[in-house]
């Protein structure tokens, strides 16, 4: 029971910080937040680690591996995209600003 | 676990969610931005290796080859896609998320059976449900933003009731999952994935067009729904907290898009019958007592059968389209689309005659026909419109045979004699685009084909019905502008003469982008256009509306590649004042969001729907396509604004226009 409330309490906290930290962001960087949050989701990606850190029978191995090579393209690929687009986002007086 | 998580690793924990906080913290500045996307990145990594260190891995060999084979395909799809295409990126990968999200449930379902509590079951099955739905509906979100499948929502016969139905299945599913014998319970997980992958699929292939963004958003909130969801089931934090911040981001981006569209998250699930301004009942009575008419409209014989179809068009009061199976054949529901705005624009009275067994499958043709975005208050069915084709001046015919074949009632014996058909040779002219004239699938002769007033259209129907509403509106628009062809260019270019004048002679220009500037890849060529107007000594700013484009910031995306200075895009609420002080504003392909009847009509799709205020600026020039309604379907009063200058084509070339001529 204490389990469940402490993870309820993780899931609420991350929620409402989340809600605040994000409710902030200007809608100019929506595109790559979306694209950056989405990155993040797969930290389903430490999941499978878990799973893969103790012994597995075939078939779990192999619904694990379809779920590390899905998350993984997931991370990177959110990640890289998410930086490319933000190298796009240019500001002539760069240096007025350092 | 509990006794090895030391306050050590409780303090790793969080400082881990600490960074990734941080990272997201950094996205409220655009120049720090950056720095933390790669923040964000470098907490996940280092949660990877405190759990790596910590527990360790019994398949080393998987991880790697796993790490290397998606890491690899992500970063080339990543490095190797334009900016055009990030809508349908992001969507798919929000479903790789949802595959990683269901699988990985499945995996710990299959294994935790016998110590997992009730806790950790019931968040796996939720895994499971969410983590397939998010998959299947991301992949129909981008196969629609990536062009692969049709823009247009699809809407089933009975689609909410569908809809209901197998989201009641799911839940049962997942109820009778946790009390099932544990031996037969990966079967019933197996049927909750794909129960919930018909459940993404049914959800959204009936969002379409502008309401993209709520679904992209919202299947945001789904991803990280469900990796939280994975969290619960092995009670690991960081899953947990990283899955909630996520669906908080989500959430708050569903929430942003439906407010600015002014419509309900739910009103986009499931969308309310369109109802448009239907025609006067008594007008139709009118009509028919005015039957001489029929004889006394004789067209004179010399004309070609096609100039014949076009004049029975323009003439006609009362209009009903014929669908068959070669319609869907040839493809041609988008022009048989056409033809019916076209016709609808001209102040006719339209609708669809829908034959029970018209196409290869009940309900084809409405499937076709709602593709093509039709409204479905103009599908009637054959009992309810068999009567009205006596009162009905032209009905076109296309791709259909038997089912409107007149020797199904006037012959006995033949194959199809007896068969209910749709009368449509009662009507006073029919106008056939068939591909022949040869008999249909019953091999009898069809009569139809051979009356004083049908007249025959031969080939494919696609390109047949193209012409016609080509020839339409030619001719529609003609009289009605009392000019030529010729002067109808000469005013083209007058208009770009008055625009470049209007530019020119500005201090202060606002720049509006809408979707049609992506679809047109004209960001380029705005971004340029802005330059050559500042090195005039001109102020440029651009107003970005928040659901301008397919997804939340789009435009910003899209001028970010075009190299504009961010400091210029300027969002809603902070640029409509500015409007009033605005000596000229530029739209490129931008429509609903600019319409003023948001502000000034009542009951209105868009009525109350936040829009920039373009018209109260001295001048507005309109760089769109055509001035067609927008998503909406309400018409831009903006456009018949006396101080608006409409610079209709394509939105590259126009600015190409108007940078030739400012250079000059």
């Amino acid at each position: 029971m204490t389990n469940l409330l402490l993870m309820a309490g993780v899931f609420l906290f991350s929620f409402v910080v989340g809600y605040f930290l994000i409710s902030r962001i200007p809608t100019l960087l929506h595109t790559p937040l979306m694209s950056m949050t989405n990155a993040i989701s797969a930290v389903t990606i430490l999941g499978v680690l878990i799973l893969f850190s103790v012994k597995s029978t075939a078939t779990e191995q192999i619904i694990g591996a379809v779920a590390f090579i899905m998350a993984a393209f997931n991370l990177v690929g959110g990640f890289a995209i998410t930086d490319r687009m933000l190298r796009l986002f240019k500001k002539k007086e760069k240096e007025a600003l350092e | 676990m509990p006794e090895t998580y030391s306050a050590m690793n409780l303090f790793l924990d969080f400082s881990v969610i600490g960074i990734l906080i941080l990272g997201i913290w950094l996205f409220r500045w655009p120049h720090r931005a950056k720095f933390g996307n790669l923040t964000a990145a470098f907490a996940l990594t280092c949660a990877a290796a405190l759990i790596l260190y910590r527990s360790g891995t019994q398949y080393p060999y998987i991880v790697l080859l796993s790490l290397a084979v998606g890491s690899a395909a992500g970063y080339w799809v990543a490095k190797r896609i334009t900016m055009i295409q990030i809508p349908a990126m992001v969507a798919f990968q929000h479903g790789a998320g949802g595959v990683a999200a269901f699988s990985l449930s499945l995996a710990e379902l299959m294994r935790g059976t016998l110590h997992l509590g009730m806790i950790n079951e019931i968040s796996g099955l939720f895994g499971l449900a969410i983590g397939s739905l998010t998959f299947s509906g991301s992949m129909i979100a981008g196969g629609k933003l990536s062009g692969k499948l049709g823009q247009t929502p699809r809407i089933l016969p009975k689609h909410t009731w569908l809809v209901m139905l197998n989201l009641a299945c799911i839940i049962v599913l997942i109820i009778a999952a946790l009390y099932a014998p544990a031996g037969s319970r990966i079967f019933l997980h197996i049927v909750i994935i794909f129960l919930s992958i018909l459940f993404g699929i049914l959800f959204s292939i009936r969002i379409g067009g502008a309401d993209m963004p709520v679904l992209i958003s919202f299947l945001n909130a789904t991803a990280g729904l469900a990796a939280a969801f994975c969290g619960m089931i092995i009670e690991n934090k960081l899953l947990i907290s990283c899955g909630a911040t996520v669906a908080a981001s989500g959430s708050i981006l569903t929430h942003v898009m439906c407010k600015a569209m002014n419509r309900s998250l739910f009103r986009v699930f499931v969308p309310v019958e369109k109802s448009p301004p239907k025609p006067a009942v008594d007008n139709e009575q009118n009509r028919v007592a005015d039957p001489v008419e029929k004889e006394t409209q004789h067209l004179p014989v010399e004309k070609n059968n096609f100039e014949k179809a076009v004049e029975i068009a323009r003439k006609a009061n009362k209009v009903i389209i014929v669908p068959g199976y070669g319609m869907a054949v040839a493809q041609a529901q988008f022009e048989v689309i056409d033809f019916s705005n076209e016709m609808l624009s001209m102040g006719k009275e339209v609708k669809f005659a829908i034959h029970p067994v018209a196409g290869r499958m009940p309900g084809h043709m409405n499937v076709l026909l709602a593709e093509a975005g039709v409204d479905y208050d103009m599908l009637e069915e054959m009992d309810i419109i068999n009567p009205e084709f006596k009162e009905t001046d032209f009905t076109l015919v296309i791709g259909a045979c038997d089912v409107v074949n007149p020797a199904a009632i006037e012959t006995d014996g033949s194959p199809i004699s007896g068969m209910p058909i749709l009368l449509t040779h009662e009507s006073k002219h029919v106008v056939c685009c068939n591909l022949d004239d040869k008999p249909g699938y019953s091999g009898v002769e069809n009569p139809l084909y051979k009356n004083s007033n049908t007249v025959m259209l031969l080939g494919d129907a696609k390109e047949t019905v193209r012409k016609l509403v080509e020839n339409l509106s030619e001719s529609s628009s003609a009289p009605e502008e009392s000019t030529g062809l010729d002067s109808l260019q000469d005013n083209k270019k007058s208009q770009a003469d008055l625009a470049v004048t209007a530019l020119s002679s500005a201090k202060k220009i606002i720049i509006i982008p809408g979707y049609g500037m992506a679809l047109a890849q004209a960001q380029f060529k705005v971004a340029e256009l802005a330059s050559v107007l500042e090195s005039m000594g001109t102020e440029v700013k651009f107003a970005i509306h928040p659901v301008a484009g397919r997804m939340p910031g789009h435009m910003n995306v899209l001028l970010a590649e075009a190299e504009v200075d961010y400091d210029k895009l300027c969002e809603m609420d902070v640029i409509n004042p500015e409007f009033s002080q605005t000596d000229a504003v530029l739209v490129f392909g931008a429509c609903d969001v600019v319409n003023p009847a948001a502000m000034d009509t009542q009951g209105t799709p868009i009525s109350g729907m936040p829009i920039l205020t373009a018209h109260d600026a001295k001048k507005v020039i309109v760089c769109n396509f055509d001035e067609k309604p927008g998503y909406s379907g309400v018409e831009n009063t903006l456009y018949d604004n006396p101080k608006t200058i409409m610079l209709l084509g394509d939105a590259a070339s126009t600015a190409d226009d108007l940078l030739d001529a400012l250079k000059a």
